[in-house]
């Protein structure tokens, strides 16, 4: 038991270091604006938390922290010059309509990143997807001057993009995060097993396959660089629909959610050219991952009554 | 004292939407201006008064699937002039309703409170409490799309009100289910405050 604790607290930490990183690079690119928007996460997240946990007549742990990682991963996936007021109203969605209420930490069925994502979308779109260029650095209390579509809008419109591999890379990109730190994240979260490996191949390949089967531009290579460039797909990979409190435990079935996940999230923005739809989609398939983990638990007692029932026998 | 909390209970006691979770529909749906709300309120008021009252009097010794069957004729049938005098009412809302509208006149209050509630009671007290679960069922109405209406659109009954800011997806259903969720968190939180209390005062009086 003191091992499973142990290791829950070892995935929030390398969890939280790649988001650090991640932070980091957004700091470097949309200047202190970005950093404050992260604290601003952190601290309501932190504090619903606390209340929340309180109102449960339960004691806040260093377990509980794992709500500051879900703030992280909201503030990176909003514009730095978002309402401060905005992003900390979807961070108390995210702790208590999207975690908190269904039992907290240990019952969460949905990514309440993705929850609190989609909250916002629905209710304040305009700023959600409007940015800053990278290196237009906004003071803490001052307002945007020009605002640009993020180039996942670009790309899912034109199927163009008009950003170097350089710059993809180093997440010189409206509206994208270094894909070279996501990639150096994603390897180590993997190999450190703090990520549903399952999921996470599922997706990437879901789409990839996608992408070679029906590419959004002329070149297959440009259409499989491009989509996992763009449109939160490497990001949801990695820290939303692999996320280990919420995908399916076993890899077999964490495939094939993941795969799903990004097949539809795939057409739909092929048909639509809504941006990050996968986003969407994967707080979508809620009921799956809900599925599958109670297919898994049926397993698991039959399994356990075929070997009581074999002891028996012998 | 009981007899007299059980004519009273369907307002707060034993709430329709907030206690018993029937109806929810029409306030998820239907619940997000005060426009709508009133319509829906003059919808339910009287499609469920005249019906479970009508209802009284189809006679015991029919077989139970056949009395369901009757309510919701009369149901329907009460439903035609209710849905002309809307029309006159409320002409714009009634669209934007659409199909909740017509729901109302199969709603749980009517098909399933008449026969487990109702209609164990004698005439005059089960009209009392009918009255006391619409008032129910039309006070949550009220407050959930005013406070909907408010947050969402900044407006209170569509004038313009001075809201800072304004969280549109609580106009939308899944806030609508948010928002009606916290609110039955609130309602049975307070109810069972006020309940251990009341059970308290009664033992320290017993003890006494």
């Amino acid at each position: 038991m003191q091992k499973k604790i142990k290791s829950e607290r070892f995935i929030w930490l390398d969890i939280m270091l790649t988001l650090l990183t991640l932070e980091i690079m957004q700091f470097f690119y949309y200047g202190i604006r970005a950093a404050v928007l992260s604290c601003v996460c952190a601290a309501v997240s932190l504090v619903t938390e606390i209340i929340c946990v309180r109102l449960m007549k339960r004691q806040f742990t260093a377990d509980d922290l794992t709500c500051i990682s879900d703030a992280l991963i909201i503030s990176l996936m909003l514009p730095a010059v978002i309402d401060f007021k905005i992003a900390a109203i979807a961070c108390v969605f995210a702790v208590t309509a999207a975690k908190n209420v269904f039992g907290g930490r240990k019952n969460m069925i949905f990514s309440p990143a993705a929850a609190a994502y989609i909250f916002i979308l629905t209710s304040w779109r305009g700023q959600l997807i409007m940015y800053t260029e990278p290196h237009v650095h906004t003071g803490i209390l001052e307002k945007a001057g020009t605002l640009v579509s993020s180039a996942s809008h670009a790309f899912n419109t034109s199927g163009k993009m008009n950003f170097t591999d350089f710059e993809i890379l180093m997440g010189n990109v409206t509206g994208s995060l270094s894909m070279l730190l996501l990639v150096v994240s994603a390897v180590i979260l993997f190999f450190r097993n703090d990520i549903s490996k399952g999921a996470f191949i599922g997706t990437i390949s879901g789409t990839v396959l996608l992408a070679c089967l029906v590419p959004m531009c002329t070149d297959i290579y440009d259409s499989i660089k491009y989509t996992l460039s763009t449109n939160m797909i490497l990001f949801a990979a990695i820290y939303i629909i692999s996320d280990k409190r919420t995908a399916p435990k076993h890899n077999y079935y964490a495939f094939f959610y993941g795969f799903f996940i990004a097949v539809l999230s795939y057409i739909l923005v092929l048909t639509t050219t809504k941006e990050n739809m996968i986003v969407i989609v994967s707080l979508l398939f809620t009921p799956v991952a809900l599925g599958f983990r109670n297919l898994e638990k049926h397993i698991e007692i039959l399994k356990s009554e075929e070997k009581k029932e074999a002891a028996a026998v012998e | 004292m009981s007899k007299k909390n059980s004519v009273f209970d369907g307002l707060l006691g034993d709430n329709t939407v907030l206690s018993s979770l029937m109806v929810i529909s029409p306030v998820i749906m239907c619940g997000d201006t005060l426009r709508n709300a009133i319509a829906v309120i003059y919808a339910f008021s009287a499609i469920t008064f005249l019906s479970v009252l009508a209802g009284s009097f189809v006679p015991k010794k029919l077989p139970y699937a056949v009395r369901i069957i009757i309510y919701t004729l009369i149901s329907s049938l009460v439903y035609i002039p209710v849905k002309f005098a809307a029309r006159q009412f409320f002409p714009e809302v009634i669209d934007r309703i659409g199909i909740y509208f017509m729901l109302l006149a199969v709603n749980s209050l009517i098909m399933v409170q008449t026969e487990a509630k109702f209609y164990r009671m004698k005439r005059g007290r089960m009209i009392f409490s009918l009255i006391f679960y619409i008032l129910g069922f039309d006070a949550v109405m009220l407050i959930t799309s005013f406070l909907r209406e408010l947050i969402a659109h900044g407006t209170i009954y569509d004038r313009v009100a001075d809201a800072d800011m304004l969280i549109s997806g609580f106009g939308m259903p899944f806030g609508g289910f948010i928002f009606l969720g916290l609110f039955c968190g609130l309602y049975r939180k307070i109810r069972s405050v006020l309940r251990r209390e009341n059970s308290g005062g009664d033992s320290d009086a017993s003890d006494n």
